[in-house]
């Protein structure tokens, strides 16, 4: 499977995110925000960072870039879209994922590690039963998640909540703990921690690994 | 507070709703000065 990695003015993360895809899944390209065109890859990572110095808001300038257009249309022809950090704030303003993304509660930018809980479980790659535990770093201002109840509900029935902060873990006020939700098909999965600084033994934690390894059964 | 000039202000609706607010966490309101 080939990924490609939005590069926006502003992100930060996309290298981490191109080592982490190509430990993953084998190869991994950057993608210019002003291309149109995303050229022959099977998935793609929106990553994290400022992109257009989150002016307005965050995500919402990039939304209308000619790359998210691409992106748009990956996503609605099933192809895996991953959003982290700022990348979930760009698919949220894009409308590809319900939600938004507010300041965190206590007006404070956090950065440290984090556990999570991965509601569909990973490792049987079809989004499989159970809940499986992850170890992986959170860092950012933004990030508490927000929807209106209803949509909560809707997402609980759903299946959309794919991740949350374990018991005691939510470091930014998100409602019901949520880290990390996917479009209805589960192709679009935005996640507010970070996967691709959870790849190599000397950071701590590989568990980061096992979240672009679950995208792979949506690469046609 | 973001000041512009509008050619077309019939839109600054349609620009609120679009780019300039994100109606599900943010109320808008529009001042022609």
């Amino acid at each position: 499977m080939i990924w490609g990695v939005v590069q926006f003015p502003g992100s930060c993360d996309e290298r981490d995110a191109l080592h982490a895809c190509t430990l993953a899944s084998g190869e991994a390209r950057l993608i210019w925000h002003e291309d149109r065109d995303l050229g022959a890859v099977d998935g793609v990572v929106v990553p994290g960072g400022f992109s257009y110095g989150d002016y307005l808001r965050a995500g919402a300038v990039a939304r209308f870039s000619p790359a998210m257009e691409a992106v748009a249309e990956l996503a609605a022809a099933g192809g895996p879209v991953l959003g982290i950090c700022n990348g979930f704030q760009v698919l949220c303003e894009a409308g590809l994922l319900p939600g938004a993304l507010l300041r965190n509660e206590n007006l404070r930018f956090v950065c440290r590690q984090v556990e999570l809980e991965a509601l569909r479980g990973l490792s049987t790659a079809g989004g499989g039963q159970g809940t499986e535990r992850l170890s992986i770093p959170a860092k950012h201002g933004e990030g508490r998640y927000y929807a209106p109840e209803e949509t909560l509900d809707e997402l609980e029935a759903g299946g959309q909540i794919a991740f949350r902060y374990a018991p005691g873990q939510n470091p930014n006020g998100s409602l019901r703990d949520i880290a990390g939700v996917t479009n209805e098909a589960g192709n679009v999965l935005g996640l507010m921690p970070h996967p691709e600084h959870a790849v190599d033994p000397l950071t701590g934690s590989t568990d980061g690994l096992r979240v672009f390894k679950s995208l792979e059964r949506f690469s046609s | 507070m973001v000041e512009l000039e509008a050619e077309d202000p019939e839109r600054l609706g349609e620009l609120c709703e679009k780019l300039l607010a994100n109606p599900l966490i943010e109320d808008y309101e529009i001042q022609t000065l």
